[in-house]
């Protein structure tokens, strides 16, 4: 069963009233989310990221393609799909001077909460959220990571079952988005809820998504999971050697891609690690070279989103 | 929606626009400086031109009227204002609600900030110039106030629906869109002086019929034809009208991407 099934989305932004300069956003996107997964969206600045998060959460119409969100027609059946869903973005904005709670109510009362129902959602939420100490602050004396944590609390206020989130970490550091994780991750394991995320961080989509989609200039040049995607792409395995003296034929070497040098480490990309590192090390042994320290990994999927966006 | 929703999503924007106005000194500068000021200038004025009660009774129901009409759409402009200034337009337009609980609940606001400012100058008008704006009683009172709201609501939301089109430029109607009513609509003269074309123009403004009406109880002999019946249907036309505009702005913002860019 898919929460999302979007087919050939296509969406041109006109700016101007006389010349009406037309830039191309999406040009055929296709994407498949089934329930209850997280599938993150990545891409460059202006891939398309927000305007295809938009159109899926009902923000924005499409100019061409089809797109159904949890069985409606994000057409026709707008109203159907926003009761069931909801959004949040990483650089959030609400009224100014409305307090924490407050926010939270005045959206719970937009998803038909009240009385009782809407102060234990409140409650809950600001409890879930960490938000208790914070809860009659003002938007605008909150700190970013606050502020990204109210968005992702008044998110949830309508306990949706799928749940958009454009690049959830934005600008925080590394401690609060850790903590951010943490909940987008327990909201999955917790409530099932389904989760479609853009980012730019690939140590974000590879600890959070089971499935990833390259997103570039409106077009989605590879998907599937983080590991299936480094083989598809084949980057190869990164053979990290320290050597003395240096060897600088491993460059030349068969089956090596390419090496860059890195703080006194030769990284050398091979097209099979296990097949090529006996004969790389036979080499340097024959050749009187020391081998000082040895490091095999897969590629990070930060190298295939590099291969990918050129 | 059932009702109950309906009721609570109007209810979520009138809570919304009350916490935003309780909060701000300027809103409450808004509320009480202009309205006042404008009632006694133009009251002293009638004085120093030795106007005669009736007279100056025209007057100041006019002055009234605006500054009634002025803050009651100022906050039905707030129901998207807000949000545009906050940049957290696309917050509200993701929950399943429609264009017309914002209004309205932004409305209900504006109608008990439009009546106690009315109140408030009721009693000045007659404390400093010895106007007394409740002597045609409550049901022809009832009657003038739910013109100046209705007159109020119609201009509050076609500026949300210009902003919505046009983005933040758009923003200065919300300002002076009530200034259109004041040079038509009858407010200090009436609209008999106005050369004859724009006096045709002034009759299909729903406040001059409200006005023309209220202004008989205080004997100036009414200019035009069942004018609470003819004001009646105007507002309910342009109402109509209005809040079409203003969906199909919104519309227009989904498909543009004007809502995201308000958001951002």
């Amino acid at each position: 069963m898919l929460a999302v099934e979007a087919r050939e989305v296509v969406k041109t932004f006109r700016a101007g009233w006389i010349s009406r300069r037309r830039t191309p956003a999406l040009r055929g996107v296709s994407l498949a989310v089934p329930r209850g997964a997280v599938v993150g969206v990545l891409g460059p600045n202006g891939a398309g990221k927000t305007t295809l998060l938009s159109i899926l959460a009902t923000l924005l119409v499409p100019d061409g393609g089809e797109v159904r969100v949890l069985g409606h027609d994000v057409r026709r059946e707008a109203a159907r799909i926003r009761r069931r869903m909801n959004m949040a973005s990483g650089r959030p904005s609400f009224l100014w001077s409305l307090r924490v709670g407050e926010i939270i109510a005045f959206y719970g009362r937009l998803y038909g909460l009240h009385g009782r129902a809407l102060a234990r959602r409140v409650d809950e939420l600001v409890e879930m959220f960490e938000l208790t100490t914070h809860r009659r602050v003002p938007y605008n004396e909150l700190s970013t990571g606050l502020k990204q944590r109210l968005a992702l609390a008044k998110a949830l206020v309508n306990d949706p079952e799928l749940l958009f989130l454009d690049e959830p970490t934005l600008g925080l550091d590394p401690d609060v988005s850790l903590r951010i994780r943490a909940h987008i991750a327990g909201l999955r394991r917790e409530r099932g809820v389904t989760i479609l995320l853009t980012t730019h961080y690939m140590r974000e989509a590879e600890e959070l998504c089971d499935e990833i989609a390259f997103l570039k200039d409106g077009l989605i040049l590879a998907r599937g999971t983080p590991d299936a995607l480094k083989r598809r792409i084949r980057l190869g395995d990164v053979v990290a050697l320290r050597v003395e003296p240096p060897a600088p034929w491993l460059r030349e070497a068969p089956g090596v891609l390419r090496c860059a040098e890195v703080d006194g480490w030769v990284e050398c990309t091979v097209d099979d690690a296990e097949r090529r590192l006996p004969e790389l090390l036979a080499r340097l042994y024959a050749g009187g070279n020391q081998l000082r320290g040895l490091q095999v990994r897969e590629p990070q999927l930060e190298e295939v989103f590099v291969e990918l966006a050129r | 929606m059932s009702w109950r929703a309906e009721v609570l999503a109007v209810w979520a924007f009138a809570v919304r626009n009350l916490l935003m106005a309780s909060r701000n000194l300027f809103f409450f500068f808004e509320l009480l400086f202009w309205p006042i000021v404008g009632v006694v200038s133009i009251g002293l004025m009638g004085r120093f031109l030795a106007l005669t009660p009736a007279d100056t009774a025209f007057i100041l129901l006019g002055t009234i009227a605006l500054s009634v009409v002025q803050v009651c759409q100022l906050e039905v402009s707030y129901a998207v204002l807000f949000d545009v200034w906050s940049k957290s337009v696309k917050h509200q337009f993701l929950a399943p609600i429609g264009i017309r609980h914002l209004t309205l609940g932004a409305w209900l606001v504006g109608m008990l900030r439009g009546t106690v400012i009315f109140g408030v100058l009721a009693v000045l008008g007659r404390w400093a110039f010895g106007v007394n704006v409740l002597s045609p009683g409550p049901a022809p009172l009832a009657v003038f106030l739910a013109g100046c709201f209705l007159t109020a609501w119609i201009i509050g939301v076609t500026v949300c629906a210009l902003i919505t089109l046009f983005g933040n430029r758009a923003e200065a109607f919300a300002w002076a869109s009530a200034n259109l009513v004041l040079v038509l609509a009858g407010i200090y003269y009436p609209i008999t002086v106005l050369p004859e074309p724009v006096a045709a123009v002034a009759t299909w403004i729903p406040l001059t019929h409200f006005l023309d009406a209220y202004r008989a109880h205080y004997g100036f002999a009414p200019a035009l034809a069942r004018p609470v019946l003819t004001g009646f249907a105007l507002a309910a036309l342009y109402a109509a009208l209005a809040h079409l505009a203003f969906a199909g702005a919104v519309q227009r913002a989904r498909a543009s991407g004007l809502l995201l860019k308000m958001s951002e």
